[in-house]
């Protein structure tokens, strides 16, 4: 054996008894002693077991889902954040993002706001099966829209559609009941006022605190309606707001809103990084995405070939995710808009439809990585999960 | 029961690099990560338009195809170097203050000591011997260890004999009058998270080594590139992997291991278990403690936990150049104080007016970010015990008043930035904590006190029979040693089969 010559380096013996004593009056490595999992837990649970407390009506379309929980206190969170719920609809376990209407600063309950969506598989299930008492299963807290006080502006410009009022409700909330020191515009778009959530609410507060300046813009306005109609365009904002510097516009709401909202924001000459935008769920139609290619039809049907595992049927307008849970594949997923990276799978032969800026990862993209939540199967695929 | 050869516990670099050597050799192997995607450390995420490089700064042992360095080799080996673009980076690294102080080192020696010497010229002997010194260390060392000559002696070999043990600080202070200088040219021991009063002379000297002789590299894609090449590759060889699979058990029977459980409760026998988790970790949860050898233990406890890190990762809507950062790798000195101080800093929540490193990835290489934009890393060490004992709730506040106070010193450095911030996202030892499931988000594993460095690292092997480790708790920290740490650990199975 060869000799342990660094035994004979200048220096080496007083090493050893240094080490000596250092072992005398160590760290405690005992398994319960400071190991990650509980603290991380505190912030950022894998799993959150909620329990359904009350149930409120705010529209006839919506309802708020007050959760709390059994175990513990429940992990603090961004106004703004969302809980991914992971539900067994019928048999299938799917999961859904909701943002949390609640305020951070209300440490007792989670408020999800469901708005009920025609043929909307979870949101059907939450209006019609969901009772108090209940217990569902979620997320920790995620996403990353939220005000950000290391850049964003003390003024803040947000233009909701529809269902997309719940985290500015949440942010609204918070700066009313904290006192922080922001300002808000509330541009919020719907067809009807009857369909505008929390309406009351938000009046109240706009009447109420100087700084609070809740704007609905009804496209189809009753007799009397006195206030903005039409759509949210950026001749509406300017009007509205007069000075554009020193403003954060954030946008939460369907596709088609962020199509139509965001080259008006441009056009107002906002720069891209003043403007945030929430992850809403793939578009309701893909086929009618810029760039989906004119052979395939969202009817069309083809095979996923699971690499060890089965093959399956797959409708080309069905994000993959869905399609592969439908049949009892499961993959992780939060956010279910291709953000999260949750639901990374491989394609290892055939094509799949992304929509133009998911955030896919540069080496992701050349070994054929996909995010299943947004991926559209565009002939047979053989794929690994 | 499913039964492989290996199972190889975790996808950071030394669970990859163990993965596919083994998988080359023909052997049936399973990778089980925990995540969803490889890298541990080596990876990234997406914001906006950017994808964020997590952790890899300055890639070292590379070379270049005519002077190839260690790693170069080993990444040939491991049939990944056409699936990388390595880009050569051109600066070794600047510092940036205290005050209005600037000063930018090429990775080239002459070039080093020529622009040392400009700025100190009273210290211009000083400098000569310092890399004369360095150099004298590194080559000294690579003989007896890496060529493995059949007879040292310390008359061959004086320097090594002489400064393998001792403090960087004692070699500073007897070469160099000037505080500053000393502050400069031990930059690099945020690379290894102890100041140079505790960090040994022989860490500097091999660092200064490797990366002016292989230069510092970077990879286009980040780490995560080099992480899914290495994937892929084990894929293609036959391997197995697991993601969204965390291990509970590691099995034992007949004083050997027997395979492993893992989270959904399947059991898959193996004979040999690679580890990518720390020791700490392996021994105390995965592994029933009853059956560890009790001199483990006491080992274990004489160590101590290395920094976690304090990350700001921001997008900017800009070039580098209008910001005015011109170099890729970048320290940013408060103060010229290079003593114990600096393991208070570390101790504190806050920045201060704390040593930080800070890259930009697109100085080297101008389509690392989207066309016109541009990120940067900026890093502070922190220990993870004081962020264990921030209440939840007020976590997040934390949270920005410390990346507030980080990008204050940013903002201080490169005046206006913050004007042009797209994304940001901060990671604080807790992060570190969740994603790599280390103990106290220490990112360098166990401290490399010169008692427990190097010499005194218990490396790849266990007492446990089947069981090896790959990773830089058990060795030195950084990319090339863990990438070289899990080729060696399936070299050691490899031969140990060949054996039987």
């Amino acid at each position: 054996m060869r000799k342990e010559i660094f035994k004979e380096f200048d220096g080496y013996q007083e090493l050893v008894e240094e080490r000596e004593v250092v072992r005398k009056y160590g760290l405690d490595y005992s398994p319960d002693k400071d190991a990650p999992e509980p603290y991380i837990r505190r912030l950022h649970p894998k799993r959150l077991e909620l329990r359904v407390a009350d149930i409120i009506i705010e529209t006839p379309s919506t309802k708020t889902f007050r959760m709390v929980t059994q175990d513990g206190a429940l992990p603090p969170f961004l106004a703004g954040q969302y809980l991914a719920l992971f539900l067994d609809i019928g048999g299938v376990r799917t999961g859904r993002p909701y943002s949390i209407s609640s305020a951070p600063n209300q440490t007792g309950y989670y408020d999800l706001t469901v708005r009920r969506v025609e043929q909307g598989l979870a949101s059907t299930y939450f209006h019609e099966v969901v009772k108090p008492g209940n217990y569902l299963q979620s997320s920790g807290p995620e996403g990353h829209f939220y005000h950000n006080p290391l850049f964003h502006d003390r003024a803040m410009v947000c233009l909701a559609g529809g269902s997309g009022i719940t985290p500015f409700m949440s942010m609204v909330r918070e700066i009313v009941e904290c006192g922080l020191d922001r300002e808000v515009f509330l541009f919020y778009g719907n067809r009807t006022l009857e369909e505008a959530v929390f309406h009351e609410q938000l009046r109240y507060y706009t009447a109420r605190f100087s700084h609070i300046h809740y704007l609905p813009v009804i496209e189809d306005p009753a007799e009397g309606y006195d206030g903005l109609i039409g759509l949210i365009t950026g001749e509406l904002i300017r009007n509205t707001l007069k000075e554009m510097d020193n403003k954060t516009f954030y946008l939460c709401g369907p596709q088609a809103m962020y199509d139509f909202c965001i080259p008006e924001l441009e056009g107002l000459g906002i720069p891209r990084r003043k403007i945030r935008k929430e992850v809403y769920g793939p578009p309701t139609d893909i086929t009618r995405s810029a760039n989906w290619p004119k052979g395939v039809r969202g009817d069309d049907l083809f095979q996923i070939r699971i690499r060890n595992g089965k093959t399956l049927e797959a409708r080309a307008g069905d994000p993959l995710a869905s399609t592969l849970e439908r049949q009892g594949v499961l993959v992780p997923n939060l956010c279910r808009s291709g953000e999260c990276s949750m639901c990374r799978v491989k394609i290892l032969s055939g094509k799949v439809f992304e929509p133009a800026g998911v955030p896919i990862r540069r080496s992701d993209r050349r070994y054929g990585y996909t995010h299943a939540c947004i991926a559209f199967p565009l002939g047979d695929l053989e794929i690994m999960v | 029961m499913e039964s492989y050869d290996v199972v190889v516990i975790g996808a950071g670099n030394g669970g990859l690099t163990a993965s596919v050597t083994l998988a080359q050799k023909g052997l049936k192997v399973l990778l089980l990560e925990r995540h969803n995607i490889p890298g541990g450390c080596a990876t990234s995420f997406c914001r906006g338009r950017f994808e964020f490089e997590v952790a890899l700064h300055q890639l070292s042992g590379v070379g270049t195809p005519e002077k190839p360095g260690p790693l170069r080799m080993l990444l040939g080996q491991l049939g990944v170097l056409d699936d990388l673009d390595l880009v050569e980076m051109k600066d070794l690294f600047n510092v940036i203050g205290p005050g209005d102080f600037r000063l930018a080192l090429k990775p080239d020696r002459v070039q080093v000591v020529a622009a040392l010497q400009e700025q100190f010229p009273e210290e211009r002997e000083g400098i000569v011997r310092f890399f004369d010194m360095s150099y004298q260390y590194a080559h000294q060392m690579l003989s007896v260890f890496y060529f493995k000559d059949p007879d040292p002696s310390r008359e061959k070999y004086p320097v090594l004999y002489h400064y393998a043990y001792k403090p960087a600080i004692e070699v500073l202070d007897e070469l160099f009058a000037d505080p500053l200088l000393k502050a400069v040219i031990s930059s690099y021991w945020g690379f290894l998270g102890l100041p140079p009063t505790r960090l040994s002379f022989a860490y500097l000297a091999m660092l200064f080594f490797v990366y002016i002789e292989f230069k510092p590299f970077h990879l286009k894609g980040g780490s995560q590139a080099l992480s899914n090449a290495l994937i892929n590759r084990f894929i293609s060889q036959g391997g197995t992997v697991r993601f969204n699979c965390g291990v509970e058990k590691i099995l034992v029977g007949n004083g050997r291991i027997e395979g492993v459980v893992v989270e959904s409760g399947e059991k898959i026998s193996a004979r040999y278990v690679v580890s990518n988790a720390s020791p700490v970790t392996t021994y105390t949860r995965l592994l029933d403690p009853e059956t560890i050898p009790e001199f483990l233990f006491r080992e274990m406890r004489g160590r101590s936990l290395s920094p976690s890190a304090f990350v700001l990762y921001i997008g900017f809507d800009c070039e580098p150049q209008e910001l005015g950062i011109t170099g890729s790798m970048n320290f940013l000195a408060g103060h010229t104080d290079i003593s114990d101080k600096n393991l208070l800093d570390m101790q504190r929540l806050d920045m201060g007016d704390q040593f930080m490193a800070l890259s930009c990835y697109d100085v080297a290489d101008p389509d690392f970010s989207p066309p016109g934009a541009c990120q940067v890393s900026a890093v502070a060490l922190k220990y993870g015990e004081p962020w264990l004992r921030v209440p939840p709730g007020e976590y997040h506040r934390v949270k920005f008043r410390c990346a507030e106070s980080m990008l204050q010193r940013v903002e201080a450095a490169f005046p206006g930035a913050r004007n042009h911030i797209e994304e940001i996202e901060a990671a604080t030892p807790l992060t570190h904590m969740r994603y790599l499931g280390h103990p106290n988000g220490a990112i360098y594993g166990f401290e490399q006190y010169t008692k427990d460095s190097m010499f005194f690292q218990p490396g790849r092997s266990s007492p446990l029979p089947g069981l090896f480790f790959a990773s830089g708790w058990t060795g030195d920290c950084g990319f090339q040693p863990t990438l070289e740490a899990g080729a060696a650990a399936a070299r050691s199975i490899i031969r140990e089969l060949a054996g039987q």
